[in-house]
């Protein structure tokens, strides 16, 4: 059978009318760029194309909760933004996704509650925000003053940072530009406002590096027990 | 208003599961088995019993051979279905397993019927119009339903229980090779026949099918033929069960 007639058998199995499936047949062909393989036989695809032939035939009904299994490994980034797209649009229509992947920062993207999982057990569920928020690690503040800084003023703000800064790191100092890293970014901005108005010098520009849940992963998986964020609740 | 389950599923087992070149294999072995292997043999052997011709004993041996055929592609729809994960996948579906159990043993009746069909379509010109009663065509129909339950259930009820396909196919081909050539469809059975033979011929519900399909054919109905039905019907009911038990302990996951 072809990638068209399957798509169609597949809506048949489920009962839907026979127009209904004809135009979803098409939506689908169209959304996952598969139009010019629709007369192909599914092992005919390539490894992408059948990985967007298997999630468009699971898209064919209408559903109340979906489970996709790391359906963009092997896409091409323009087709997995576009699938990423489709499936956000019918989660905001109401349909509940469970979508498990590697891809985290696509977990970012799309997910309302993630529940991340490290050797058989889950480890924690919240917001993507929540997560982040709670097991973000140092992260880069760039800071650029009016003028260059003098020997003084450059030993003075690196003490300071030095003290109030988790996890504290220099990574570039030289005349008007600080690069730092620490855990507690956003506190020790309001530090280096404070210090840049005693000293009577103008910040051009500051930038705190966002926290990716990337990052927070890696810290929550090498946690020595399982942690559970407090707002959360496992249903 | 869509079909009920079982209607949907019996149609994608038809459409999904059997490709045009396996059902010209399995369909027109039969056929190509009367057209030469009958001919051939009726030079041979002037007659058989109250058939007349060997072509004519023949053709409806192979007929009630067709309940093994459609046992047969059902059996592969089934265990296709395990090794592609298309079990999983139905049962996340709209559909219970004995839904899908019933789609099964549907499709065996079907494809069993078939055959029948087209089996007649090639022999009758050979043979002629057997001119069959409306009851005798009734015991034909009642006779290749219970034996393809009876196929269909034994080989869900094997496949049920393993796990490779090398083996599934194999223990497949043996016993469709072994039911056939040992009992009547081929060759009658008679007093002459060594006993250890005809004890196992007469163990094979195939021949009780062939004998009874041959009856029809001959309007020689006896009270033997009526009993060979009764005992296909009890076989056809533990079959039945032998399948239902099975399925109900089936384990997903991969199979080999």
């Amino acid at each position: 059978m072809s990638v068209e007639e399957n798509l169609r058998l597949y809506a048949f199995l489920w009962g839907i009318p026979r127009e209904v499936a004809k135009a979803r047949t098409e939506e689908m062909l169209e959304l996952f760029e598969l139009g010019e393989k629709r007369r192909m036989r599914p092992w005919g695809l390539s490894g992408g194309e059948r990985r967007r032939f298997q999630v468009a035939r699971e898209l064919m009904h209408d559903m109340e909760l979906l489970f996709l299994d790391e359906p963009t490994v092997g896409l091409d980034a323009l087709t997995r933004t576009r699938i990423l797209d489709y499936l956000a649009a019918r989660a905001r229509q109401g349909l509940t996704i469970v979508f498990t992947t590697h891809i985290l920062h696509e977990a970012d993207r799309l997910c309302q509650r993630i529940g991340v999982m490290s050797d058989g057990h889950l480890v924690t569920v919240g917001s993507p925000e929540e997560i982040k928020r709670a097991y973000r690690g140092a992260r880069n503040v760039e800071a650029e003053f009016g003028r260059p800084l003098t020997r003084e003023e450059a030993a003075s703000l690196r003490e300071l940072l030095a003290r109030e800064g988790e996890e504290f790191a220099l990574v570039e100092a030289h005349d008007d530009l600080v690069i730092f890293r620490a855990r507690n970014a956003e506190a020790l901005v309001a530090d280096v406002a404070i210090w840049s108005r005693d000293h009577a010098l103008e910040i051009e520009r500051i930038a705190v590096e966002e926290a990716t849940l990337e990052d927070a992963f890696v810290r929550l998986v090498s946690e020595p027990r399982p942690v559970f964020l407090p707002s959360s609740e496992v249903d | 208003m869509p079909l009920p389950p079982v209607l949907r599923l019996v149609v994608r087992n038809f459409r999904a599961s059997i490709d045009p070149i396996t059902l010209l294999v399995m369909f027109g072995q039969p056929a190509f088995l009367i057209v030469i292997l009958g001919t051939m043999f009726n030079q041979l052997i002037p007659s058989v019993g109250s058939s007349g011709s060997y072509i004519a004993f023949l053709v409806p041996g192979m007929i009630a051979s067709q309940m093994i055929t459609g046992a047969v592609l059902a059996g592969r729809t089934f265990w296709l279905d395990r090794r592609w994960s298309m079990v999983e996948q139905i049962f996340s579906g709209p559909f219970r397993r004995s839904e899908y159990l019933a789609a099964l043993l549907l499709t065996t009746l079907l494809f069993a019927l078939v055959g029948v069909g087209l089996l007649s379509l090639i022999a009758l010109p050979l043979i002629g119009l057997p001119g069959l009663s409306p009851g005798e065509l009734l015991v034909i129909l009642g006779t290749i339903a219970l034996g393809a339950t009876f196929f269909g259930g034994l080989l869900i009820a094997i496949g049920s229980r393993i796990r490779s396909a090398n083996l599934y196919f194999t223990i497949q081909s043996l016993l469709q090779y072994f039911l056939i050539f040992i009992s009547t469809v081929y060759y009658p059975v008679s007093a002459n026949t060594p006993l250890a033979l005809r004890v196992v011929v007469y163990a094979n519900p195939l021949t009780y099918a062939a004998n009874t399909v041959r009856a029809a054919f001959t309007h020689s109905f006896g009270p033997s033929d009526l009993i060979a039905g009764v005992v296909l019907g009890a076989l056809a009911i533990v079959a039945f069960f032998l399948a239902v038990a099975s399925f109900r302990r089936l384990s997903f996951g991969p199979v080999q």
